[in-house]
């Protein structure tokens, strides 16, 4: 077995292999596959929000009305999920609030892993004092609770637009990340190639772009999975209360609109497709998450697996 | 035996003769001075009293405290006002002296929101039941504005205000008072406030308007008590009011609760006038809001009608003019309504021929040769063939009024059709009000004033170019020397008839130049159980009178 992976070194990179080899786990395994089944519905209804408004006007997710209509009716054949309560088309907002639910999501993950995995590469390389500065800020960052911080800078600056509360969750989120990169570099940067890359005369940068980095993609990407779920869930529960951006439909703001108009327990139509949505995107990222936690940790593997 | 048995059934009626009213906060405070938010002045309604009430009907003044109208000397510029043998509910008689008190705490500590005492040179009290007022000079709103304060009981207050002059902030040493027990004037008197369950007022039993009669209604009370109860959310407040937990809302209830509380058949739903209005301000000293043609521009491609009949459901009504439609006193109907009944298209020809004959130009027009709309317009250049430069709309929050907030991205997409590079921008209220009135940086803004005032001097608050400053009230920096000359006018007009032809023309010059335009005025919605109390008096800015609390009687068969 060593000596096979040995023997694949050579041709690959080792990474690549990990990659190549995890995504087949990912396929095999069924929460893995289950989730990703339903990320991939999600994609689609993000990727169609474009077409309702060029059907028609009346579909525009945030300005279009339907004009034989002004109060919220239930579904028909002309609105599939009926209308809210000044006659827009529910569906075509669903769709919209996919989209940003994706964008939300997965640029807050990325900024948030970015900077966790660049501050858990460089603590856990450089140590010593560097090590210990940039742990205590992690620390500290890490026991803010998120949503109430972004809630008092919504009061405290007045309404936040969608790109600050992206930028708020990535800059609240990273230590966590940046907790186990590190972990991870402090045994990787022992190993023997990394001895051997200083002695060939790398430099630190190099060693850590080009030895290190690649050798905690995975795990980064496993982070960032478990990112999405949380940077969705709390742009949802900030619209909720109101502080989102009400320029975007996304689907905290659409409940936000069916619990302020008084239509809450009246109007089920409207209320469950988001609330369900949120539910279910979070928990395809979840599901496709924990089905990476078990590939790349083996001792999560069950009996029999390779 | 038998008075037993009469004494637990006299008893148990007093039970059930308990009005239980829903807030939708708790009240921050009953002192007077400190009291802006709508729960704290609920409450103190019912406690405190003015010299003066409006009929519910007629909107005229009554005397309440007072015992008839003010007798007015124009040669010494008096008012003389005879007070009724009242007293307080410890049984201290009212006198002109606690009405005297009032007014001298008012002017020695310059107390917010009565600046208009400062035409008042003193107050004199020839005798206990005999108030009179010398003016500075001749002014028209003396009994309309001034005179609308709550008198507050002397005995009660001297020691406070003896310890706050000597306090380093006066004002803030007064407002500090907590004032727990307040000695009332009104028909209850608080007895418990529990913080953060209830608070409790019975029945004042010096209450001078029992069994009288004024303006033809027999006052009483003849409920036994009120009990205040706080809702956070109206969702929980509806379910109290459907489960009979609770009397009466005090609260405008949003329309998407309407359907299911119709159905309920011991629940009816008040609709009231409201004097308020919702309005889009502009800022007029600087571009690009300074030209009256752009602001003319976005007064016809704003479609009212579409937020009455959407954003408010129908349940409100179009505003042409800076005064309320129902203020039928100072109402003006005779004002223009530019783009009414318009549909959209029309909106654009009617806005690109305004601002095209003020010299804007477009890369791209909203109108070809043939007069037909393009779709996609481009950018709207100024006279000057320069781009114009983004503006913002800034509107309060969704959660605070999800009308305003809608509204304004509506109307920002309004403006885009004809290439106007409008954004809207929700802020926090707090933020927005320092903006808009403070710093006075921003470009337009959608804003409500929910009770405007019945006599229209507010009109020379928002316009007259001597308020533009700082926290002035003319939040648009709007400047007219004839708007100018008029206010001033108005405000010095005894005789109703011509100052009602001064305030015409001043809402002629407003309507011309546009720097606030009117939105939509929203109906209050209120909703009662009528199975244990009737009698609720419908008014002007909704049931929660003090007519209604001193005529509700318990209802026939009721628990």
């Amino acid at each position: 077995m060593k000596n096979t992976e040995i023997a694949m070194t050579r041709n690959r990179p080792y990474w690549r292999q990990a990659l190549d080899e995890n995504w087949r786990r990912l396929r095999r395994n069924p929460t893995g596959r289950s989730g990703l089944i339903l990320l991939l519905i999600f994609a689609l209804m993000a990727a169609s929000s474009f077409i309702p408004p060029l059907i028609s006007p009346i579909y525009n997710p945030m300005h279009g009305v339907d004009p034989h209509i002004s109060h919220t009716t239930g579904p028909s054949l002309r609105h599939w999920l009926g209308t809210d309560f000044i006659g827009r088309d529910i569906f075509s907002q669903l769709l919209a609030g996919a989209r940003v639910a994706f964008m939300v999501g997965i640029t807050a993950a990325f900024m948030s892993v970015v900077l966790g995995v660049a501050i858990g590469i460089l603590a856990g390389y450089a140590g010593g004092w560097a090590d210990t500065v940039l742990m205590r800020l992690a620390d500290m960052i890490m026991v803010m609770p998120t949503l109430l911080v972004v809630l008092m800078a919504a009061a405290l600056f007045g309404q936040l637009s969608i790109w600050t509360i992206v930028a708020m969750i990535a800059l609240f989120r990273w230590p966590g990340v940046s907790r186990v990169i590190r972990a991870r570099i402090l045994s990787l940067k022992q190993r023997p190639f990394i001895e051997a890359a200083r002695i060939a005369g790398a430099s630190h940068l190099r060693i850590m772009t080009r030895h290190l980095l690649p050798n905690v993609l995975p795990l980064a990407l496993l982070y960032m999975t478990f990112r999405v779920t949380s940077a969705i869930i709390i742009e949802a529960a900030l619209a909720f209360l109101g502080f989102g951006d009400p320029t975007t439909v996304s689907w905290g703001m659409m409940l936000q609109w069916v619990w302020k108009t008084g239509h809450m327990f009246q109007a089920p139509y409207w209320l469950l497709p988001p609330g369900i949505c949120i539910s279910l995107l979070t928990l395809s990222f979840y599901m496709l998450a924990r089905a990476m936690d078990e590939i790349l940790d083996p001792r999560l593997r069950r009996r029999g697996e390779s | 035996m038998l008075i037993t048995a009469a004494l637990a059934a006299g008893c148990r009626k007093v039970e059930g003769r308990l009005l239980r009213v829903g807030l939708a906060s708790e009240p921050k405070t009953l002192n007077v001075w400190l009291a802006s938010d709508a729960s704290s002045r609920a409450v103190l309604r019912l406690v405190y009293h003015c010299l003066y009430e409006r009929d519910p009907e007629t909107l005229a003044f009554v005397p309440w405290l007072a015992e008839s109208l003010p007798v007015y000397d124009p040669a010494g510029k008096t008012y003389t006002i005879r007070l009724r043998q009242a007293r307080w509910s410890d049984g201290r008689p009212l006198t002109s002296a606690d009405v005297a008190f009032t007014v001298r705490l008012i002017k020695e500590f310059k107390t917010p929101g009565c600046s208009r005492w400062k035409y008042v040179l003193r107050v004199e009290t020839p005798d206990p039941h005999t108030v009179v007022f010398r003016l500075k000079k001749n002014f028209a709103t003396f009994l309309s504005r001034t005179l609308q304060i709550s008198i507050l009981p002397a005995h009660k207050w001297k020691s406070v205000a003896n310890a706050a002059r000597h306090a380093q902030k006066p004002l803030a040493a007064l407002m500090r008072f907590k004032n727990e027990a307040p000695v009332s004037s009104g028909p209850f008197v608080v007895r418990q406030w529990r913080k953060g369950a209830y608070v409790y007022l019975t029945r004042n039993p010096y209450f001078f308007g029992k069994d009288k009669t004024i303006a033809g209604r027999r006052l009483g009370p003849s409920i036994d008590g009120v009990l205040f109860k706080f809702y956070g959310t109206t969702d929980v407040a509806m379910l109290a009011l459907r489960k009979g937990e609770m009397d009466m809302y005090w609260h405008h209830i949003q329309p998407g609760y309407m359907s299911v509380l119709q159905k309920n058949p011991h629940i009816r739903i008040v609709n009231s006038p409201k004097s308020a209005i919702y309005f889009m301000g502009f800022n007029t000293r600087r571009p690009p809001f300074d030209d009256v043609a752009l602001r003319k521009a976005v007064e016809v491609l704003v479609d009212k009608q579409f937020i009455v009949k959407r954003l408010l459901q129908g349940r409100g009504s179009e505003m042409w003019s800076v005064i309320p439609e129902g203020n039928k006193r100072w109402y003006n109907p005779g004002l223009p309504r530019p783009g009414q009944g318009l549909n959209r298209k029309q909106r654009i020809k009617l806005a690109f021929r305004i601002l095209s004959s003020a010299g804007y130009s477009w890369k791209k027009p909203p109108l070809d040769a043939t007069g037909r709309i393009t779709s996609r317009p481009g950018e709207l250049l100024t006279p000057d063939a320069k781009p114009m430069a983004p503006f913002t709309i800034l509107t309060p929050p969704a959660d605070y009024d999800p009308a305003r907030a809608i509204s304004g991205t509506m109307i920002q997409e309004w403006l885009r059709e004809i290439g106007m590079p409008a954004m809207a921008r929700p802020m926090e209220f707090g933020a927005l009000i320092q903006q808009v009135k403070v710093r006075r940086n921003f470009d337009a803004f959608i804003l409500g004033y929910g009770r405007l005032p019945l006599d229209p001097d507010y009109l020379r608050s928002f316009f007259h170019s001597r308020n533009d400053r700082p926290r002035g009230w003319n939040i648009s920096g709007y400047h007219n020397p004839e708007f100018d000359r008029l206010a001033t006018a108005a405000q010095r007009e005894m005789d109703p008839e011509k100052r009602r032809r001064l305030v015409f023309a001043m809402q002629a010059i407003i309507a011309a130049d546009v720097p606030y335009l009117p939105l939509y005025l929203p109906t209050l919605n209120e909703a009662v159980r009528t199975d244990r109390f009737t009698g609720w008096v419908p008014m002007l800015d909704g049931i929660g009178n003090r007519w209604s609390f001193c005529l509700l009687k318990a209802a026939k068969g009721g628990k």
